[in-house]
């Protein structure tokens, strides 16, 4: 690996020779080809097919990783695959499943109302003082188009967080890549200037959730605040509030996940609002890995922040040499500093102590996740528009 | 070597490990433990425990205890009745129902059949007993006050008087 002259244990990696990046990328293709042609998958041909496209990208992409040294440029167009082919496959089977994308109450009565992790931390307080999950679905299989329960569902977010932190949020969450597809279309943002405030937004929004849940006994923000419940399923409008209710989901997903990050350049959505991500923010603090700032290398030329998705910058996180809690570990930041001063790290370890070490690291157990879960949600988008073409 | 970076890298390494075990163990095993957890969905959407069955026949109608909502909750008091199998069922169903198990009928529930499950449902209920709310051509109204298809099971939530 060629290092830098000035100063070696800082150096990033020149871009890799083809043969190291093989190298490197070949537990991951054996990860793929294991988790997408595991037993219990689909085996007609199109399933087949679409499994293979899966595992060939996702092995592409982290060989690209290794290839060049970059992150956020290559996690981005996974992200956003999954983003774009969550609500294809979903909406496909809801649709066979029940004939249409609203929400029935007999589903609900019967407790196959598909069960997201947006409502995890809605749930805690009324299970802990009533022992009743306020979510009309089942904690055991059955439960939900997909057929997993609420407990599957909490099962895998507990698995992942234990090994992502919030980097959950930009190699799990299956809503996310749509914003950052979007904010990737302009050249250049129209609103620069956000006042920083907005960045309480999400912890706003998850307290006044987990007291509304707790209030009116039923998973508030899926209720009322979900943009995604646009893209996803909505609540069967049998009345004017119905309507109300199916309004607010629109508008809010042409706000926050359109608009608003086509004007500014960021994930607006995760940024200002999403309940879940600030609830994903503390188990930051439990993950190995972060991203740091080496204030001997940095000039504060703010392109780190300027880079930043969903605002975890500022100039005073900059000095202090760290990112805010809110870090998604997406990597945009690293790739942006001119002067490698922005740097995956190991918590325990020097500053800027064999950086590349901490990527590989990092990267061999998020693109692990990313290919188990978001693989998956890719390969249903892919066998369903498959379907189609067939 | 320090402690703390050994430390770091154990944590690191640990990670990886987890990551491998994720699909293998680890998500299993935290849904496992989650579904052993003393909870279960709250009774406005699941209809509460059964109390008992009236055996009407060819078909059953099953009571279950009253549910009553929580704090803020935007639902009455209700008690659902189970009418099963659907395939059992006479064109008109028109019960007597004693709920409280008390020998005496509460309610009078009358609705239409339809051959075409996903045909809407409409329910009449007359109380005879001044606990229980009338209702007159109700479909899916609340969670409290309604008449649903569930499978093979025609159900009905009729809501209570406020005490």
């Amino acid at each position: 690996m060629a290092t830098n002259a000035q100063s070696p244990r800082l150096a990033r990696p020149e871009p890799r020779g083809i043969g190291w990046s093989l190298l490197l990328t070949l537990p991951i293709a054996v990860w793929a080809l294991l988790m997408l042609f595991r037993p219990g998958m689909d085996t007609d041909p199109k399933s087949r097919i679409a499994a293979a496209l899966t595992a060939l990208f996702m092995t592409a992409l982290f060989f690209m990783m290794m290839r060049t040294g970059n992150t956020y440029r290559w996690r981005r167009l996974f992200f956003v695959s999954v983003g774009v082919l969550f609500p294809v496959g979903f909406i496909y089977n809801i649709v066979s499943v029940r004939g249409t994308m609203g929400i029935p109450v007999e589903e609900m009565i019967a407790g196959r109302t598909p069960f997201c992790f947006m409502p995890i931390p809605l749930l805690i307080l009324p299970a802990a003082l009533t022992r009743k999950l306020v979510f009309p679905g089942s904690i055991g299989p059955g439960g939900g188009a997909s057929g997993a329960g609420m407990a599957a569902m909490v099962g895998i977010w507990l698995a992942m967080t234990l090994v992502l932190g919030k980097g959950w949020c930009s190699y799990a969450c299956f809503f996310g890549g749509i914003e950052e597809g979007v904010a990737a279309i302009p050249a250049r943002a129209k609103i620069r200037k956000i006042d920083p405030r907005w960045r309480h937004g999400p912890w706003a929004v998850l307290l006044a959730m987990v007291l509304l849940s707790l209030a009116l006994f039923e998973p508030a923000y899926c209720m009322w605040l979900c943009p995604f419940k646009a893209v996803s399923e909505y609540i069967a409008a049998r009345n004017l509030i119905g309507l109300f209710q199916n309004a607010i989901f629109v508008l809010l997903f042409a706000g926050l996940v359109i608009v608003l990050p086509f004007l500014t350049k960021k994930r607006t959505q995760c940024s200002f609002f999403c309940p879940f991500g600030a609830f994903q923010s503390i188990f930051n603090k439990i993950s190995a890995f972060e991203v740091k700032i080496d204030k001997e290398r940095c000039k504060p030329c703010v392109l780190c922040q300027n880079a930043c998705p969903n605002m975890s910058l500022t100039r005073e996180s900059i000095a202090r040499g760290e990112t805010l809690m809110s870090c998604m570990k997406c990597g945009a930041c690293v790739d942006a500093c001119p002067r490698q001063a922005v740097v995956w790290h190991i918590k325990g370890t020097e500053i800027a102590w064999k950086p590349e070490r901490a990527r590989l690291m990092f990267l061999y157990a998020a693109w692990a996740m990313a290919i188990m879960f978001g693989g998956t949600i890719i390969y249903g988008g892919v066998a369903t528009i498959l379907h189609f073409i067939a | 070597m320090k402690l703390r970076p050994i430390l770091g890298y154990t944590a690191a390494g640990a990670t990886i490990f987890a990551a491998v075990l994720t699909p293998f163990v680890l998500m299993g095993y935290f849904a496992n433990g989650v579904a052993a957890l003393p909870l279960h969905v709250d009774e406005v959407y699941s209809g509460g425990p059964k109390a008992r069955t009236i055996q009407m026949g060819a078909y059953s109608i099953d009571v279950h205890r009253p549910v009553h909502p929580h704090f803020l909750q935007s639902e009455k008091p209700f008690v659902e009745l189970e009418w099963t199998p659907v395939s059992a069922l006479p064109r008109h169903v028109s019960d007597m129902v004693d709920i409280d198990g008390d020998g005496q009928p509460d309610i009078c529930v009358s609705f239409d059949v339809p051959n075409d499950p996903k045909a809407p449902l409409r329910v009449d209920v007359e109380p005879l007993n001044p606990h229980y709310q009338a209702m007159h051509s109700v479909g899916k109204e609340k969670f409290s006050r309604l008449i649903v298809r569930v499978d093979n099971a025609i159900l009905v939530r009729v809501p209570l008087v406020n005490p």
